[in-house]
């Protein structure tokens, strides 16, 4: 995250290095508001050409809460909310898969397809705290400032969430 | 569990040694463990990040005009019916002219916005504009009226011989035929014909007649007489008189003799009969009725 623009945004350099820095997160984060693709890369332009509308009254620094406020605005237009649909990246896999049993690897497919249904239902405002922290890897402070909100609040939403998953998975093992 | 936030610490790696122990202990932490490590591998489906950004290059220039845009082809003309309607409304409205009209045979009393009265005699009709009345009172007449004006600035009669100004008063006003009479019963009352200006007190009459100015005799009503279908003529000519009493009884008299009298007097505007004979007896004439005709003949 470079915070450290000089003057105004209103650069087409500056802007553009300010959208490959930012742009990502934002998208990220209205994908798990939305769980919808088109929807998030509409918001994220969205946000970014109001940034550029107000680039002149906007400080630098305030620019990405700024970013962050329209977005969380223009969640509140969209009602029709679809499910969260992620993918489980493919490097990640473990290693030695290959020493694995058939049953095990199963019972491990089971569980993530029950993990990715569980986060889908989870409430909007848990899922985002809870994916910004561990697919973003966002610091507790940071998912607070992009939600608006105190750290404290963070940690109740992640807790929640947590607490809400284990229910979810456990009771339909 | 309200406040607690536990789990929150423990997926942040932020638990001590002990409280980490004792959290592994739990039957529970199999399953958030296997979270912990599995919600790590989720992505997100990625977008064209550079097509967006194009995307945004295209729109952001055009940005600020999509919106005036939008609004452009429909506003200005919107505004322009709006005006446009203002204005013709308004034109109308400043220049509209209400009409009263007391037809033959019949009396129209009605109120001015001021509250001011009028009683329009037979045969008569008053114009003015509602609009800014207030300070911009004024009358046309042209026929016969009492007026019994609300207190306030000048109050202006319009006749096509002179005009009457007044100022909180009661008065009466003829304009027929050349003619004006015009008598206060209260109040003070400016008569001005061409370049000569009247004053009248209550009681006092003055009379225009082509030019000429006639003297009346002063009246000790306080209201005109024809509002009790009783007219007073002061020096009319008779024909005048004729005109008169076929506004209100509505009918058509036709004269038939030679009168240069002029008719001093009160005739009544509610019996026909009676006003005739009150004709006949002092003209000398005969009457022959038929139907809505009557002719008047010498003796």
């Amino acid at each position: 995250m470079k915070q450290e623009q000089p003057i105004g945004i209103c650069e087409e350099l500056k802007f553009s290095a300010f959208f490959k820095s930012h742009a990502k997160a934002l998208r990220n984060f209205l994908y798990y508001k939305f769980g919808n693709e088109e929807q998030a890369d509409e918001a994220t332009q969205e946000a970014f050409i109001k940034l550029w509308e107000n680039c002149a009254s906007v400080p630098t620094e305030k620019a990405k809460s700024f970013l962050y406020t329209v977005a969380n605005n223009t969640t509140l237009n969209h009602i029709a909310h679809k499910k969260v649909v992620l993918e489980y990246s493919k490097k990640n896999v473990n290693h030695d898969t290959n020493n694995q049993s058939p049953e095990f690897l199963m019972e491990e497919e089971q569980f993530k397809v029950k993990l990715q249904k569980a986060i889908a239902n989870l409430s909007e405002a848990q899922r985002s705290a809870f994916l910004l922290h561990r697919i973003d890897g966002k610091k507790y402070h940071e998912i607070a400032e992009i939600l608006g909100i105190g750290v404290k609040a963070v940690e109740k939403r992640i807790h929640g969430a947590l607490l809400q998953l284990r229910k979810e998975i456990d009771t339909f093992r | 569990m309200n406040e607690n936030v536990t789990l929150a610490k423990w997926l942040n790696d932020e638990m001590n040694d002990k409280e980490l122990k004792d959290f592994m202990a739990l039957p529970e932490y199999a399953t958030y463990s296997k979270i912990k490590e599995f919600s790590g591998q989720l992505t997100v489906p990625q977008a064209d990040m550079d097509a967006l950004y194009q995307n945004i290059a295209r729109n952001r220039n055009k940005a600020h005009q999509p919106k005036v845009r939008k609004l452009n082809p429909w506003m200005p003309r919107v505004a322009a019916i709006l005006v446009l309607a203002l204005g013709i409304t308004f034109f109308f409205y400043t220049t509209k002219t209400t009409t009263q009209i007391a037809e033959a045979g019949k009396m129209d009393t009605f109120l001015l916005p001021d509250n001011s009265e009028v009683v329009l005699n037979a045969g008569s009709e008053a114009d003015y504009k509602e609009f800014n009345w207030d300070s911009n009172r004024k009358l046309q007449l042209n026929g016969e009226a009492y007026f019994k004006v609300a207190k306030g600035k000048t109050f202006d009669v319009v006749t096509p011989v002179g005009t009457i100004t007044v100022v909180g008063t009661q008065f009466n006003v003829r304009a027929r035929n050349g003619r004006l009479d015009v008598t206060c019963f209260e109040g003070k009352v400016k008569v001005t014909n061409g370049k000569e200006t009247v004053f009248l007190t209550p009681g006092k009459t003055v009379a225009y007649e082509n030019g000429t100015k006639l003297n009346l005799p002063d009246v000790k009503a306080t209201k005109p007489g024809w509002l009790n279908h009783e007219t007073y003529f002061g020096k009319v000519r008779l024909q005048e008189v004729i005109s008169e009493m076929e506004r209100q009884y509505n009918v058509t008299i036709n004269l038939n003799a030679k009168a240069e009298k002029r008719f001093n007097g009160t005739i009544p505007m509610n019996n026909i009969d009676n006003a005739l004979d009150q004709i006949i007896l002092v003209y000398h004439l005969q009457a022959k009725k038929e139907g809505n005709i009557i002719t008047l003949s010498a003796e």
